[in-house]
């Protein structure tokens, strides 16, 4: 029994890309403590519960763009889709349609330009790039337009004080167990996701087409209802993160989830998703999320500027990818052919 | 047994420009091996991706078991039980053995993948064909002629009663092709047809039953492979008679251009000591893995040497990056054509200039359409380059054409050594005696050229001096004119005894 285990744990840490994953749980550990050295707080369950609540909004936006770099691809559009997603729960709530339908619309908007994305780059085979520039423009433009250029009122103005609290609570203010309801949020949809493309056809199919689409499709993979797969999971993760803005805020803000999508790609990739596609874990996109988080988090508690920040961020982001590049040149010796 | 299971009548095919295929007929018996022969683009690959659904045909009827099909899809075929195994690798490199295996058609329960039945089956399978390998391996890790394998034994995971396979020995070893063989008999017997392409017709006698023969996108004939000669073949295939199939150039050794010291780099490069002579083609033989197209690597400067000295003309040249071997005149036409000899998606003409800027610049750096122009005439008509213009994309032109480009590429500078690594791979019969062409013109013009093939026969025919490699060690030289086969092969076999364990 113990030489199962044993083979089952071997096997776990033998899974490709697993690598990188441990390495970005490393990472995160060690600039986590070299902040709590720094300054105690950033130990204090207070900030161990903000951090969490706000990694959980990078963490869905990485994990719909993952699934979008491990098909190959890339969704530019889902910064606009969080914003679009804020504005139409944000502007139906404020005439007093009731939160449930409001986030029903919002979701079956942005699951719309999932299906768009999903079709223009599997079918008609546009660049991801240049088809969900086009789709990121739009949905930014829709945002704008739902309540003619403006910013909403307070939510609670339409449908009241008492279900406004509500609704923000269950998105963003109100705990469960000790912890904020928006990580558990997440955490229910980080599952899902990780299940579904760890251990699912469509998620196996995912990592084919990003692998070589042409083996994949002559191995009998249906190639369209896979990338709008991919871009549907992206695009629910954007619709929630929407949400999630607008809770927080009370209100619908025409520029919600501006540049989120590189966010997506950062988060990723510092976790090890190779964008070229065919490979990297969901796990990774978590420590990912928690690293980037973890990093604004303490440079924030120890008094850095929003520049430093950036700045910080970027050469991470580059960091990571070297590092897992020399590594990976390291292991296998020079095996360019 | 015998009875007709496909059945193909006029099938037409046009791609944009071309028409691919003409009136096609072609008929497969369950039980029998179908070599379908023809040069490159002949329409073989255009058929049979029409047969396994890849390609829908324009007009003709296709039958299979008795059923006429339409608009087959990849995915139809796989469930009547049509496989093919494609000329260029079709794996996902990321994914494992098993993955691969069962691309398309998981087993799932529910919704969970069934990982564990599908790596018991996997493995089975694998041992029923003694290929040996861990079904949980990742495919890109694998060397080509193993995933060659997992291909195969992919085809064959999904019960196929036709199989295609397009040239499966291009990356094989001698021992693996008669695993394949093995295998092939195998399925033979229990009742699967099979359509067999391969441009190595030596091959053939061993299991074909009967052939078709095509050229230029239009059925030739077909027959009993028994009742007809090799030379029928050839000339049905090519249309014309080919006077030699190695057609060899004599002409007096000179003196000593190119030489290789002690050699390091790795351990598929070890202490190799060679050299090359005015007016000789120096063949390479040896086994897959043997460690040749590391040396040219080595020489030519893609990877690193450990050791080693490089003399050219009795003076050393010190080379460190491919820039390094150009400048000295040390030239390469790589292993994989598409892969490390032409940027596919640029055309021809930008293919023939991108060694040669340097010579096409201005002093402002500023590229000379004239002097282009005349570069691209110049090896379009020396090289007998087949193609419309020099416009066209690489990536359109035949293998055979390709091939010339590589060496194209080369020609306009005054090269001293020219390497050629496999520059006959997938090339057609008429094509191959071009290019063999090519390297005698090169050796009459006073070139060292080391030329490194897999193919026994040709390097036996065309090669001077044949050095043949082991494990990354040269283990003998011989004479082409006074050696066999056999010898060659013993040499190429000479592997080190492994050291005893203390």
């Amino acid at each position: 029994m113990n030489n199962n285990k044993q083979s089952a744990i071997k096997r776990l840490l033998g899974t490709r890309g697993m690598g990188a994953v441990l390495t970005a749980f490393g990472g995160l550990v060690i600039i986590y403590i070299a902040f709590g050295i720094i300054d105690q707080n950033v130990f204090s369950g207070q900030n161990v519960m903000n951090l969490l609540r706000s990694m959980s909004k990078y963490l869905l936006i990485g994990v719909g763009q993952s699934y979008l770099l491990i098909t190959g691809n890339i969704d530019l559009s889902i910064g606009s889709m969080v914003g679009m997603s804020a504005m139409i729960s944000a502007t139906m709530m404020t005439r007093g349609i009731s939160p449930a339908v409001a986030m029903m619309v919002a979701l079956i908007c942005c699951l719309c330009c999932g299906v768009v994305n999903g079709i223009l780059v599997g079918k008609f085979k546009l660049p991801p790039f240049i088809a969900t520039l086009g789709t990121m423009f739009v949905t930014r433009g829709a945002a704008y337009m739902v309540n003619n250029n403006r910013n909403t009122d307070a939510i609670a103005t339409g449908i009241g004080k008492e279900a406004g609290d509500s609704f923000q609570n269950f998105f963003y203010y109100g705990k469960t167990f000790g912890i904020f309801n928006t990580f558990w949020i997440a955490l229910v949809l980080f599952l899902v996701f990780f299940f579904l493309l760890s251990k699912t056809r469509t998620g196996r199919h995912i990592y084919a087409i990003g692998s070589n689409v042409d083996a994949a499709k002559l191995s009998g993979v249906n190639v369209v209802t896979t990338t709008i797969k991919a871009y549907l999971v992206s695009s629910v993760c954007a619709c929630v993160v929407g949400l999630i803005l607008c809770a927080q805020a009370g209100m619908g803000n025409m520029e919600a989830g501006n540049m989120y999508e590189m966010y997506g790609v950062a988060a990723g990739v510092i976790g090890g998703i190779s964008p070229l596609g065919g490979t990297g874990l969901l796990l990774g996109t978590f420590a990912g999320a928690a690293v980037w988080q973890t990093l604004e988090n303490g440079l924030n508690m120890i008094g850095a500027q929003v520049g430093i920040q950036r700045l910080v961020i970027g050469i991470i982001v580059v960091f990571s990818v070297l590092l897992d590049v020399v590594i990976r040149s390291g292991n296998f010796g020079k095996k360019s052919k | 047994m015998g009875e007709i299971i496909v059945s193909m009548q006029n099938i037409v095919k046009n791609f944009p420009g071309v028409k691919a295929l003409d009136n096609v007929n072609f008929e497969l018996r369950s039980g029998e091996v179908m070599a379908l022969l023809g040069e490159n683009g002949a329409g073989k690959s255009t058929l049979m991706k029409i047969l396994s659904g890849v390609y829908t045909k324009d007009s003709g009827t296709m039958s299979i078991f008795g059923k006429n099909y339409e608009n087959l899809t990849p995915r139809q075929a796989q469930e009547v039980g049509v496989a093919i195994i494609h000329q260029e690798l079709n794996m996902c490199r990321h994914l494992t053995v098993t993955e691969n295996m069962f691309l398309g058609r998981e087993r799932v329960n529910g919704v969970l993948l069934k990982n564990s039945e599908m790596e018991a089956e996997a493995a089975e399978i694998l041992s029923e064909l003694k290929i040996d390998l861990d079904p949980r391996q990742i495919v890109g890790d694998l060397p080509v002629s193993k995933q060659q394998m997992v291909e195969i034994a992919k085809a064959l995971s999904i019960h196929a009663k036709i199989l295609i396979m397009d040239e499966p020995t291009s990356s094989l070893t001698a021992k693996e092709i008669e695993d394949l063989f093995r295998i092939i008999r195998k399925l033979k017997a229990d009742g699967c047809g099979i359509v067999y392409i391969s441009h190595r017709l030596e091959e053939l006698q061993a299991i074909v039953d009967r052939v078709t023969i095509m050229r230029d996108g239009q059925y030739i004939t077909n027959g009993d492979f028994t009742s007809m000669s090799m030379d029928q073949i050839i000339a049905n295939m090519v249309g014309r008679e080919i006077k030699e199939q190695f057609p060899r150039v004599s002409c007096p050794k000179g003196k000593k251009i190119f030489e290789v010291k002690n050699l390091n780099a790795g351990r598929l490069v070890r202490d190799i000591n060679f050299s090359l002579y005015e007016g000789e083609i120096v063949g390479f033989a040896g086994l897959m893995g043997a460690g040749r197209t590391e040396t040219t690597r080595a020489i030519f400067g893609v990877d690193p040497k450990t050791s080693g000295q490089i003399f050219l003309d009795d003076k050393e040249v010190h080379i460190q990056c491919p820039m390094d071997a150009i400048k000295a005149g040390i030239v390469l036409a790589p292993e994989d054509r598409k892969k490390d000899g032409l940027c596919t998606k640029l055309s021809i003409r930008h293919n023939l200039a991108l060694p040669n800027l340097d010579l096409l610049c201005n002093a402002m750096g500023v590229i000379s359409s004239s002097k282009e122009d005349q570069l691209c005439a110049e090896a379009v008509e020396n090289l007998l380059i087949k193609t419309p213009s020099v416009e066209v994309n690489a990536a359109n032109l035949s293998g055979g054409n390709q091939q010339k480009v590589v060496v194209g590429k080369w020609l306009a500078r005054n090269s001293r050594v020219v390497i050629f690594d496999e520059p006959t791979r997938g090339i057609d019969v008429g094509a191959k005696v071009e290019i063999y062409n090519l390297m005698n013109k090169l050796k009459q013009q006073g070139i060292a050229v080391m030329f490194v093939s897999s193919e026994m026969p040709e390097v036996l025919g065309i090669a001077d001096r044949v050095i043949v490699m082991c494990d990354g060690r040269i283990t003998g030289q011989v004479m082409a004119r006074e050696t066999t086969q056999n010898e060659v092969l013993k040499y190429a076999t000479d592997f080190e005894k492994k050291q005893q364990a203390v």
